[in-house]
């Protein structure tokens, strides 16, 4: 079955050349030119991964990006012609998966579609412990004690990479390619911006982690 | 300025000693002694029989050697008052001292608590000194009136003093004169019966001397000559009036009476009244009774003039005060007066310079100092009209670039995957359209890096880059941007190596910056380095970290090192753009490197090479104050190509040794190829450049010697 991606963009040209490529790398696109429109589009055609434009008429592609997120655990990743630190940080906070900066290359968006689209792993039954936070591999599913914590598919993937070797410091690279797929260095900020998400859905308090923790100078690693 | 004002003539002789050791002040007393001998040569009596008797005959009109004595006959006058000031000066001198010592010793105490704020002092002092003009001249004003005053001072004070003591003087020698001659006409008459009588007389005689009413006139001393040719009238001793003994006249006056005639003497003396010690006159003269020659000094209390004197000096004085007071305030006024606008210009100047433009200064009045205000403002308002214009201008102008490159951008991409997707099909394609779409895909491609970098630059010239500094290890880093350019250092058949002895730098910064920065400059060292290798160092301080790229290649001249970093600059225009740079990569290198208040350096030698030095600061709020590399490379002039050189390989256990032999080898080794090279560059060099020789050097070297260089022999 061929996966089925939401284009929104606005540049009609950009958006067809897209289309050639998606298409004949196997993918069914979708298109949405006005930001307005994009939510009824995504409701409608429920893809299996949005590219979103984030300059956008009608509505800010951050915005649409945070409607997505809000009913929907889709990944998202933006095309952004500004690589200022600030709209990149704004739309990785905004629940954006992953980013491709314009211009960039069709094998470029390709790789980062599929790294988004990766069916998972053959998941085993596995259940996994960090500090007090229980994850099941195969369900799916991250809880403290009785509560259920609800994370993106990515934020989940970050979780379990950190969880399966709790004695391992993960460099931001190592995460890069472990949980994004990026074979070359790639931009860092994606990890921290993550990691903020992450901490701030299974911390007790955020600014003093237990779960995921920082290693002056390094990287992450597993609370103990 | 303390014997000017102390300067009734007192006595240097043992009679005030005696006096003196009387008082409190025993140790001033024992102090004296030895100073005696100096003054003894200069005292009246020595003099005296010299003068005498020309005085003595020539009466009142022999004066012009004497100034001092106008108008009495005796000598002595002028040396007696002069050693009145010696001696007050050398007790005030001995009482300063001994103040001195004290307090000295209480400042010597109080030094080690009070020393860093005297100190402080001191240099606020200075500071002002050095900055105020104000308080420099009524500072120098100040000194210089009390410099004034004192002299003026210390002049008036002389002469009053002095002319006090002549009028008393003159006064006591006539006085002296009168009751000499009564005394002696008394006992000329007397009828020498029996002793009682004769003692009663001369006794009433004496007292008669001290004069009439409660207030004693003047104070005798009578005392039978030492020496008698004839027999001593032994009825008659020995007197004085109360509290003195003959100790209070000064030997060298009983000698110039003993030894002269009849003629009169005087010197300055100090007596007791009471439990206080006085100035004083002795008039000293011979009186005869009955056959015997008895001296007799009558004493004249200076107690009245020396109090006269002293309230003088304090109205002086207090005057001199107040005076100096005055005039420093109307110095502080004057210069107040007209410092202040200069300093207010100062002010609004400095504030103009540090950027505040609608600072303005305020005009009052027509006078100089307005119309420098006039023209200050007139002159910042254009500069503000100027400098807003530009700031305009220049605001505009990156706007549009920045739009520019935003707007470029979207098209951009779909030209390029356009592009990508014919260059992928390329095979398809006739020869023509296959070479076109290589074309259209290697300059899109290019246009799109020289795009990137423009909004780069544009980014740093709005001031919108922003520094995303984190503690990152800039070693581990190093070795990975090394990495990534393997593929390029083996196009160019260069290796690249590194050397960081420090093993890992954990450094406050953004990697995505130091990562650009370090790219550039590795490929900069590529394209430049004519297939020789580059070397990377990266050393450490305790509060910097540097890292070092140097090739080999065709080098730079000084000149063109300093341009090195300006936009779009070519060391040779002429020379072909193998790697496609848009030429500004070095710039955006400094620009980045600006941003994390860092150093980037450039050195280069006209076929010798190059070295870029980076200088990062460890944390961000301690700024860089030595790099901790070398820009100039220690061995600048070694052989290039074709001649045979050593390689010299660095192992641990030979590095303790390395700069001794570094040392002695720079001298000695024949090829110049010395262990500082080696140690600078991870000693991998070979100077025959082929890639194969490189590698294995290169291997050789990693294996041999560096925890760091994982990334060495990729060539």
């Amino acid at each position: 079955m061929k996966a089925r991606i939401l284009v929104v963009d606005d540049d009609e040209a950009l958006a067809e050349m897209i289309g050639i490529v998606l298409r004949n790398d196997g993918f069914e696109p979708v298109f949405c030119a006005d930001g307005g429109q994009a939510l009824d589009v995504f409701r409608a055609s429920k893809p299996d991964l949005v590219l979103l434009d984030l300059m956008l008429p009608g509505m800010d592609g951050i915005e649409v990006c945070r409607q997505v997120r809000a009913e929907s655990d889709v990944p998202i990743v933006m095309l952004t012609a500004k690589s200022d630190t600030s709209d990149v940080v704004r739309g990785l906070e905004s629940g954006a998966d992953d980013y491709v900066p314009k211009p960039f290359k069709p094998a470029e968006l390709v790789a980062r579609v599929r790294a988004r689209l990766r069916p998972g792993d053959q998941k085993a039954p596995e259940t996994l412990r960090i500090a007090d936070v229980t994850i099941d591999v195969a369900g799916h599913l991250v809880s403290r004690g009785n509560d259920r914590i609800s994370l993106t598919p990515l934020e989940f993937d970050l979780l379990v990479a950190l969880a399966r070797k709790p004695w391992q410091v993960f460099t931001r690279e190592l995460l890069l390619e472990q949980v994004w797929g990026y074979r070359h260095a790639a931009d860092t900020r994606l990890v921290n911006v993550h990691v903020q998400r992450l901490r701030s859905k299974i911390e007790r308090d955020p600014e003093a982690p237990e779960v995921v923790l920082t290693v002056r100078g390094v990287g992450y690693k597993a609370g103990s | 300025m303390v014997s000017a004002i102390k300067q009734v003539p007192e006595p240097a002789d043992r009679g005030v000693r005696q006096a003196i050791a009387t008082d409190t002040t025993q140790a001033i007393a024992t102090d004296t002694a030895p100073d005696r001998p100096d003054t003894v040569p200069d005292m009246t009596p020595d003099r005296a029989p010299a003068e005498s008797s020309a005085a003595s005959t020539a009466k009142s009109t022999a004066e012009p050697s004497a100034p001092r004595g106008p108008g009495k006959p005796p000598a002595g006058g002028g040396p007696g008052l002069w050693r009145g000031y010696a001696f007050r000066t050398r007790l005030w001198a001995k009482r300063a001292r001994i103040v001195g010592v004290r307090v000295a010793r209480l400042v010597r105490t109080g030094m080690q608590r009070l020393l860093p704020g005297i100190r402080y002092l001191l240099r606020a002092v200075h500071r002002k000194w050095r900055r105020s003009l104000q308080f420099r001249t009524v500072l120098t004003t100040l000194l210089l009136a009390i410099g004034s005053f004192a002299v003026v001072g210390a002049y008036l004070s002389n002469q009053i003093a002095n002319n006090l003591f002549q009028e008393r003087l003159a006064q006591a020698e006539s006085e002296t004169r009168y009751n000499v001659k009564q005394v002696q006409d008394t006992f000329d008459g007397a009828q020498v019966t029996d002793q009682s009588s004769v003692i009663t007389l001369v006794y009433d005689t004496l007292n008669a001397v001290e004069g009439r009413g409660s207030v004693i006139q003047r104070r005798y001393v009578f005392e039978a000559m030492p020496e008698q040719t004839k027999p001593r009238n032994r009825w008659v001793e020995s007197r004085a009036s109360d509290q003195l003994t003959i100790g209070v006249i000064p030997p060298e006056l009983r000698k110039a009476v003993q030894d002269s005639g009849k003629d009169q003497y005087w010197a300055s003396t100090q007596f007791p009244v009471g439990t206080e010690d006085r100035p004083g006159i002795a008039v000293g003269n011979k009186v005869t009774f009955n056959g015997t020659v008895y001296e007799l000094y009558l004493i004249y209390d200076l107690n009245t003039a020396q109090k006269t004197l002293d309230e003088i000096q304090n109205v002086l004085l207090a005057g001199g005060a107040l005076l100096v007071l005055m005039i420093g305030g109307v110095a502080w006024y004057v210069t107040r007066n007209v410092v202040s606008p200069v300093s207010h210009a100062a002010v609004v100047s400095e504030k103009l310079a540090a950027g505040q433009l609608q600072e303005r200064m305020v005009v009052k009045g027509e006078d100089e100092v307005a119309r420098l205000g006039a023209s200050f403002n007139h002159m910042a308002a254009s500069l503000q009209e100027q400098i807003t214009q530009l700031a305009t201008l220049s605001q505009m102008q990156q706007r549009f670039v920045s739009d520019v490159s935003h707007e470029l951008r979207t098209p951009l991409t779909t030209v390029r995957m356009a592009a990508e997707v014919l260059y992928d099909a390329r095979g398809d394609f006739d020869p023509i359209n296959k070479r076109s779409a290589e074309l259209l895909y290697n300059q899109v491609e290019r246009f799109q890096s020289l795009l990137a970098d423009l909004l780069e630059i544009s980014r740093f010239d709005a001031g919108a880059a922003t520094l995303d500094a984190e503690p990152t290890d800039i070693v581990q880093l190093v070795a990975h941007v090394i990495e990534g350019v393997a593929p390029v250092a083996a196009e160019y058949g260069s290796a690249v190596t590194l050397n960081a002895p420090a093993g890992s730098v954990v450094v406050d910064m953004d990697d995505r910056r130091i990562d650009r920065i370090l790219r550039n400059l590795i490929l900069n060292a590529l394209e430049h380095g004519e297939g020789r290798p580059v070397n990377v160092s990266v050393a450490a301080s305790d509060t910097a970290v540097a890292v070092a790229v140097r090739d080999h290649g065709i080098g730079m001249a000084p000149a063109e090192a300093a341009r090195v970093f300006d936009r779009f600059w070519r060391a040779d225009p002429a020379r072909a753009r193998t790697t496609g740079g848009s030429g500004l990569g070095l710039s955006i290198a400094a620009e980045d490197t600006k941003l994390h208040d860092g150093w980037l350096q450039a050195w280069g030698s006209k076929g010798h090479g190059s070295n870029f030095l980076l200088t990062l600061p460890l944390r961000r709020d301690e700024p860089i104050t030595k790099s901790p590399l070398q820009l100039e490379p220690v061995n600048v002039g070694l052989p290039v190509a074709g001649s045979q050189r050593t390689v010299v390989l660095l192992d641990p256990p030979r590095t303790g040794e390395a700069p001794a032999s570094a040392s002695g080898a720079r001298g000695t080794m024949a090829d110049g190829f010395t262990e500082d090279f080696a140690e600078d560059f991870t000693g991998d060099f070979t100077g025959d450049g082929g890639s194969g020789a490189v590698g294995g050097a290169t291997a050789e070297g990693g294996s041999a010697g560096h925890r760091e260089t994982g990334m060495e022999g990729r060539a």
